[in-house]
């Protein structure tokens, strides 16, 4: 009962699509490495699970975070996506209604205005229920059309230039409602029936058009929406529409602590075809709105991995602010994936190169604070000041770790790719710390900081930035500090420090004990990147100083005497474009201490 | 009546621009911000390659204008030119027939470069400090004492795209040859280190005089720039450096650095660039109409350059452009453009 020709289409794309797909995740599986796949297991009946399914319905389903970004630009997600899946399972219902718990086929469901034409007893409910759901649908459709022409109406100052492959995919997706729409009108002019929408409709295609017309184009355009579903569903996987099934298992094994790792591995798979080519990232990054640099944004970085198209330059030309990640409404893990592409372009080490480390370490003393000052604060040398007297009206037993021995943390040689020769340096110094018995360990480089928390296996070694370390002299009485309303700071939240380690309000409470903090335009999450990140070895300097000056100018536009920020690199960066003053935290810290009686 | 010709800036190009002019016959005013003339040659203690007397050049010069009635007016700023008038920061408004910029550079901010802990340790000098210590006979470490190990860093602020500062500033490789010596001859036991990327010795003498220091007064040439300069508990400066020679890092304990900071360009020269209509290069040093037969005509007609305010130079050719741009004003002046 539930065949004729037209379905051909639409049940060999279905086939094709779900036979891909299938094989391709069956394959990512089996990839995975072993202690991933032991992950799984472990996870699969606790609670995490039930997250998942938490979180496929809000970001899958409703988009919830697209919302929380622009209303509008939500809407018009979740309409697809959560009309889309509401006219399936509704439609699988009605036809559960009609005839019980019987087996119907597939295409019975998704063309049951075809099929259910015979029948007599009509509940006009559902007809109502998915008229509804299809204008839901098509409200969504006219958005997307909208977008193109005004993107800028739906929050979006850029949108992604597609490939051919997703302008075919987008082609057939935009085609399957309006037939949808036409053919169930069409159905409802010649046979009768249909809800508010299409009947109506109907009705007005059979005062305007002759009988025979509309007879004669019944079968033809079923047959044209079968082949629009059809034909999307077979260029589906091979098109940015791949993220419509892709982010489930995403969210499923994110939760289940699957991490991108240093090198490569099959869950990258489902990072990198989980990106909806949305462009949420696009707006974010800095080297497009400040330099028009326009193939590097994280979704052309994605779309070049998936094509195995991937060069150097493109992978090379990010700042790894993290501004892009922290939008990114599927939550890929877009730097960690940048930093393996990285890798598995760069890392060749060197093993000669390091034979220096043999003769290094001539560091002395003790303390069970270590000071690992970092190469660009070292650079910096008045924050090394500032921590010095610091650390003396603190009367804190400081061991100073990269001075008489230490070496780089690692992290810019991570961050070009050099993986192996990065985890030499964090195994020399994991060596350093533990010969010294340290039980803190601070430092004044946030980009040190993050590879120690992420890099380095130092249990039993408490790891702080120096603003962390700081509020806790101030919090436990050991240092004082004198505050002055007068005294207007305003502080740059570097990116390793804020996105990177999530430390946003202990710099503030350090300059809140001193004076008054004024904000600038944008600030923690969403804070700029000052443009001298140690990631980007494709930028130039004055391509780096264009990007500092537009935000020494937001800084420079709260009007505040003193900028202030918490990492050496963004203070030289910031240096080099205002003529204010800017200084490291510990340097307000330092000048602004009250001498004990 | 002669024609007024505003010559901004009294150092040596300014003045001799001002002599070179009065004696086509036109009436020079000399407008200079700071309370004296002379410039910063006047700061200078000997001169290269010849080591004479930076006074010299600087007295017979201030004698000159002085003999020749020149008009003179100190401790005026101008803060915009137009053509055929200056205004001053006063207010007050100043008709001429020609305007010469002779406003020279500005020598870069040591403090910049954070690295090298100018102004944050003892022991940090620049070249201009070494310069002010020599007049004053008084080189000396922190501490009063003798040095015994001298490092001597080129191209700070200069040839450095991480200040904004690309462009070579010319004269600090053969000033820092020039130090080394009179250095060595004060210090005859104290060992000297020149740190350098290029060694560039353009001028009749140069080459001669660096050979010299190297076969005569044994001063060591390094290539390979300072990485970061820290203090030690002695007062002394401990320097990082790669010898790029033999692609070995090196650490050294000095008992003085000296920087040899670069000129760049003055920050004045945005406004007076905006108010004239004469452009500024990329480097914010003025921009000359082109590097031939029209190198001290800016951009603008009626305004003219002469002297580091279009690019480093040495005194020599501070003093050519001067003599050569009072013709140029002068054949502008009478027989019009």
């Amino acid at each position: 009962m539930f065949y004729s020709h037209f379905c051909i289409p639409f049940i060999v794309g279905t086939v094709i699509l779900f036979v891909t797909i299938l094989y391709r995740y069956v394959m990512w599986i089996a990839d995975l490495p072993k202690s991933d796949k032991r992950l799984i297991v472990k996870g699969l009946f606790t609670t995490a699970t039930l997250r998942s399914i938490w979180e496929t319905i809000r970001e899958s389903l409703l988009h919830v975070s697209i919302f929380k970004r622009n209303a509008l630009l939500g809407y018009m997600h979740c309409s697809l996506a959560f009309g889309w899946f509401l006219l399936i399972v509704v439609g699988w219902i009605e036809t559960t209604a009609y005839m019980g718990a019987e087996f119907v086929p597939l295409q019975g469901h998704v063309f049951f205005r075809y099929f259910a034409i015979g029948i007599d007893n009509h509940i006009v409910t559902f007809d109502h229920i998915m008229d509804a759901l299809l204008l839901f649908v098509l409200s969504g459709v006219a958005l997307a059309w909208f977008k193109r022409l005004k993107s800028k109406h739906l929050g979006m100052r850029k949108t992604t230039k597609h490939t051919i492959g997703d302008r075919i995919a987008l082609s057939f997706l935009w085609f399957i409602f309006p037939t949808r729409l036409v053919a169930e009108s069409i159905t409802a002019a010649v046979y009768g029936g249909g809800g508010f929408v299409t009947a109506n409709i109907g009705a007005a295609l059979n005062n305007i058009l002759p009988a025979s017309l509309l007879t004669g184009a019944f079968e033809p355009i079923w047959w044209i929406y079968s082949c629009a579903l059809g034909g999307f569903f077979i260029a589906m996987p091979h098109s940015r529409y791949m993220h419509i099934f892709t982010e489930v298992p995403l969210i499923f094994l994110r939760n289940y602590r699957l991490r991108v790792r240093q090198s490569q591995s099959s869950y990258d798979n489902f990072q990198v075809q989980a990106c909806s080519r949305c462009g949420i990232c696009i707006d974010a990054c800095q080297l497009q709105s400040q330099l028009g640099h326009n193939n590097v944004q994280s979704v052309y970085f994605l779309r070049d991995r998936r094509a195995n198209s991937l060069n150097m330059n493109v992978a090379s030309d990010c700042l790894m602010c993290g501004r892009c990640a922290d939008r990114c409404p599927v939550g890929i893990d877009l730097n960690s994936l940048r930093l393996n592409s990285r890798a598995a372009m760069r890392n060749m080490p060197n093993e000669r190169r390091y034979n220096y480390f043999n003769a290094l370490d001539r560091s002395t003393g003790e303390g069970k604070v270590g000071y690992f000052a970092g190469c660009m604060t070292m650079l910096t040398p008045h924050t090394l000041t500032a921590m010095q007297t610091i650390f003396t009206a603190a009367g804190e037993d400081v061991w100073w770790a990269d001075r008489d021995g230490g070496v780089c943390c690692g992290r810019p040689l991570r961050l070009t790719g050099e993986t192996d020769s990065a985890n030499k340096m964090v195994q020399y110094n994991t060596a350093l710390f533990r010969k010294h018995g340290i039980t803190t360990l601070v430092t004044s480089c946030p980009i040190c900081l993050k590879t120690f928390r992420e890099d380095y296996n130092l249990e039993g070694i408490e790891i702080l930035h120096h603003s962390q370390y700081i509020l806790r002299l101030i919090n436990s009485g050991k240092i004082s500090l004198q505050h002055s309303d007068n005294k207007t700071f305003t502080y740059h939240d570097p990116c390793e420090l804020g996105r990177g380690n999530g430390i946003y309000d202990e710099p503030r409470s350090v300059i809140t004990a001193i004076g008054t903090l004024i904000e600038p335009k944008h600030h923690h999450r969403d804070s700029l990147c000052c443009g001298s990140s140690l990631a980007n070895t494709v930028i130039s300097d004055s391509e780096q100083i264009t990007i500092s000056s537009s935000l020494t100018l937001e800084l420079e536009a709260t009007g505040a005497k003193t900028l202030v920020t918490a990492c050496p690199l963004c203070k030289k960066a910031l240096g080099r474009t205002t003529q204010q003053k800017i200084v490291d935290l510990s340097e307000i810290v330092a000048t602004n201490l009250n001498t004990k009686p | 009546m002669s024609k007024r010709v505003v010559v901004v800036g009294g150092g040596i190009s300014g003045m001799q621009t001002a002599l070179s002019l009065k004696s086509l016959g036109f009436e020079p005013l000399i407008l200079e911000q700071s309370r004296q003339l002379g410039g910063k040659v006047a700061d200078w203690h000997l001169l290269f390659p010849s080591f004479t007397p930076a006074e010299e050049v600087t007295v017979p010069l201030i004698r000159a204008v002085r003999q020749n009635g020149i008009l003179v007016r100190l401790g005026c700023k101008v803060v915009s030119i137009e053509s055929r008038r200056v205004i001053l920061c006063s207010g007050e408004r100043i008709d001429c027939d020609a305007v010469v910029l002779c406003s020279g550079s500005t020598l870069f901010d040591a403090t910049i470069k954070e690295e090298y802990g100018y102004g944050i340790y003892d022991n940090v000098y620049t070249s201009a400090d070494i310069e002010k210590m020599m007049n004053n006979e008084c080189v000396a470490t922190a501490s009063g004492a003798a040095p015994e190990r001298i490092a001597i860093l080129h191209c700070v602020g200069s040839r450095d795209e991480k200040v904004c500062q690309r462009h070579c500033s010319k004269v600090c490789c053969i000033t820092g040859v020039k130090q080394a010596i009179e250095l060595k001859k004060l210090f005859p036991k104290a060992e000297i280190f020149n740190f350098y990327m290029d060694i560039r010795m353009f001028g009749p003498g140069y080459e001669e005089l660096y050979r010299q220091a190297q076969i005569d007064y044994n001063i060591h040439f390094v290539r390979g720039r300072i990485s970061e300069a820290s203090p030690l508990m002695d007062g002394r400066v401990q320097i990082k450096a790669e010898d790029t020679l033999t692609g070995r890092p090196l650490r050294m304990s000095v008992d003085m650095l000296v920087l040899m900071i670069g000129m760049r360009a003055n920050d004045d020269n945005a406004f007076l660039s905006s108010s004239s209509g004469a452009e500024l290069a990329p480097n914010g040093f003025f921009k000359s109409r082109n590097s031939f037969v029209d190198n001290v005509l800016s951009t603008k007609d009626g305004i003219f350059l002469a002297g580091t305010v279009s690019s480093p130079k040495t005194i020599g050719q501070s003093l050519n452009e001067a003599t050569t741009v009072a013709h140029r004003v002068a054949e502008y002046l009478n027989y019009g453009n």
